[in-house]
């Protein structure tokens, strides 16, 4: 086992990695850039190397930076976390040519599986089904009706350059294709300067399941069953769960069959990710792979009892994996709430400011991954994640009842926060009955999320008394002071402004 | 005295009174009177009758957050500046619905205005919020002019309605 590892990452998933070393005996060095000085994971870690300009480029990015830390420190390895340095091939390949172990899969793995389109090559040629779909060259409007007409219907057509939803169309029957392709080309053109199109089969009622895989270097891969993903916002995960409310045996066996199928295609190893879509009638489809630890990962510990962390760091080391596909067991039904500072009501656009109050639920199977203490400022340099909250019972509906009486109680006052509103997707009566699908917030939130929700009487008393208890005599004007023709009677709630345009 | 807060483009006002270790608070025509204690900073027990009200209030910088039946609210609470805060309720009330900078003043003292007519450009968050004629009428009063600072709640124009 190694004796000194360097965590590059901040926030919950550096104090993650930081405790599982810790456990193992392992030292650790965190690296911390100039906003995160007083961050929990600078304050657990063995030693600190600050990084200075906390810009991601010039602090968790900086490569040349981070190899040069770890080869004064004299850590034999680098954890990357999940995000910044992660994916990267290069960074991977660079830890390996000076002779520091890279956690994770080798670097011509990242780089394969970063290809989403030679990703979905390698694996079709493995036998895992992927999205039927036309990617190709031809870019005549014939060739992608006839294309399109071998696919079937639904079909989605989709400007390769696009995103958000520009130059997309669904298209129902051949009639309308030529059609569809047609503007969906004119349109990206106009907006991206290209008019390359992709086909691909357009899936109903889709859902984001994921299956967990662990391998070692001995040739043993095994897989942690599934999470289910589905609840999304600005296609990023808010809530994860497992097991899947629409899985059963026999896709559970067909979908991890497929996953370590997957994983031996490309000689994976360590801890890795197998994204699936899968359709209202339960196909499923190769989606990507991701070659590091997922921020949802604590559901799988939670079902499993299995440490990723800990196997990740074994398996790096080279030790053989010793759990046996067989010996794995999903025991009651765990989810995970990402705490995000930011606010639903406002696009979910980051919110940033100082914590002033931070209690975290605590009780029977709570868990809480948390990067964040009082006092912290929380800043727009990095992702806004402040924590995970994870819950285990022994069913759905309990790890639901218990999930939202966790997050009823957990106070994190100084930034706005998504507390609230995923309280409010959990009691949702079609999550409730576990339909969801990746379009579940588009659904059902739009209006909510718009939705004024006004401060109820408790509140307006609360402040009230606080504010009588604190105030100091001159930031107050008596009443008689400030409006001699304001009786008690009009106070109250007022809307200001009358109508507002908002443009 | 009493107290504005301003919760999503509302302002909430109440008043509220300490005698003898009592606080009577006033709100929407009605007197609740509680007891209440500071168990440690920031965290209140309030007693309003048989109800029992628990809540965590901490200060930000220049706004308050208040936690409580595990939902968390954010406020801005609005000094109170006698001379240009109105704190009359009258229909077509044309207070600046958030804090920003007035960026244009289409209309002058005596005009005439039709209802819809945009009187005030105030310019916050890079958003435009647009006050408008809340009625046909004739401009009374403006309290603002381009470039001002403004704060939510100010009164903006006065109209005299006309029909």
């Amino acid at each position: 086992m190694f004796k000194k590892v360097l965590i590059v990452n901040r926030g919950e998933i550096a104090v993650r990695i930081i405790k599982a070393c810790q456990e193992l005996g392992i030292k650790t060095v965190a690296i911390y850039s100039d906003v995160d000085k007083n961050t929990p994971h600078v304050l657990l870690a063995d030693e600190t190397i600050p990084l200075g300009d906390p810009t991601p480029i010039e602090s968790y990015l900086n490569i040349p930076k981070i190899i040069e830390i770890a080869e004064e420190a004299g850590a034999e390895a680098i954890h990357p976390g999940y995000g910044f340095l992660a994916e990267n091939p290069d960074f991977a390949e660079t830890c390996s040519k000076r002779g520091i172990t890279f956690i994770g899969p080798k670097a011509e793995v990242i780089g394969l599986m970063g290809d989403k389109i030679a990703a979905k090559k390698t694996m079709e040629k493995a036998g895992v089904p992927v999205i039927p779909g036309y990617h190709g060259n031809k870019q005549d409007v014939d060739s992608l009706v006839k294309e399109g007409e071998e696919i079937g219907f639904p079909l989605l057509v989709k400007a390769a350059a696009g995103g958000g939803g520009k130059g997309m169309r669904i298209v129902d029957n051949i009639d309308s294709l030529a059609e569809a392709i047609e503007s969906a080309k004119r349109e990206s053109k106009s907006s991206f300067g290209d008019d390359t199109v992709f086909l691909e089969k357009y899936l109903d009622k889709p859902r984001h399941i994921e299956f967990q895989i662990l391998a070692d270097h001995h040739g043993n891969t095994i897989h942690l069953f599934e999470r289910e993903c589905s609840i999304q916002r600005r296609h990023q995960k808010i809530i994860e769960e497992t097991p899947s409310p629409v899985m059963n045996p026999k896709l559970r066996e067909k979908m991890g069959e497929a996953a370590i199928r997957a994983a031996e295609a490309v000689g994976y190893t360590n801890a890795g990710t197998i994204e699936f879509m899968v359709d209202g009638k339960l196909n499923f489809y190769f989606m990507e792979m991701n070659t590091r630890l997922q921020v949802e990962h604590p559901i799988t510990e939670m079902t499993t009892g299995v440490d990723l962390v800990k196997w990740q760091l074994k398996i790096a080391s080279g030790q053989k994996l010793t759990l046996k596909q067989k010996d794995l067991i999903q025991r009651g039904h765990a989810i995970e709430c990402r705490i995000y500072a930011e606010d639903p009501s406002n696009g979910f656009l980051p919110s940033v400011g100082t914590l002033k109050k931070v209690e975290e639920p605590s009780g029977p199977n709570i868990r809480v991954d948390s990067g964040i203490s009082p006092n912290l400022k929380i800043t727009p340099y990095y992702d806004p994640l402040l924590s995970k909250l994870v819950v285990l019972a022994e069913n759905r509906e309990e790890a639901i009842q218990k999930m939202i009486w966790a997050l009823s109680h957990y106070i994190v006052l100084g930034v706005t926060t998504n507390i609230s509103f995923l309280k409010k997707v959990l009691a949702h009566e079609e999550f409730k009955r576990g339909n969801i699908t990746t379009h579940f917030i588009d659904t059902y939130f739009k209006e909510y999320l718009q939705m004024k929700h006004g401060l109820p009487l408790d509140a307006i008393i609360a402040l009230a008394v606080y504010d009588a208890m604190h105030l100091r005599k001159q930031e107050v004007v008596r009443y008689k002071e400030a409006d001699p023709h304001s009786p008690w009677r009009y106070v109250g709630r007022w809307r200001v402004g009358g109508e507002i345009d908002v443009h | 005295m009493f107290i504005n807060y301003e919760h999503e483009n509302s302002v909430y006002q109440v008043g509220i009174e300490k005698r003898n270790n009592k606080f009577f608070i006033t709100y929407d025509n009605t007197e609740y009177q509680a007891e209440a204690e500071e168990i440690k900073p920031g965290y209140l027990k309030i007693k309003i009758g048989d109800k029992l009200i628990k809540a965590v209030v901490t200060e930000g910088e220049k706004e308050k957050y208040v936690f409580i039946d595990g939902e968390i609210f954010r406020v801005k609470p609005i000094p109170l500046t006698g001379r240009r805060m109105s704190t009359k309720r009258e229909e077509g009330d044309l207070r600046s619905p958030i804090s920003g900078r007035v960026t244009k003043v289409s209309i002058e003292e005596g005009n005439k205005v039709k209802k819809d007519d945009i009187l005030v450009v105030i310019e916050a968050m890079k958003m435009e919020y647009l006050i408008r004629a809340p009625y046909n009428g004739v401009v009374k009063k403006i309290y603002v002019k381009e470039e001002d600072q403004i704060e939510i709640g100010e009164q903006t124009v006065e109209i005299a309605k006309e029909d």
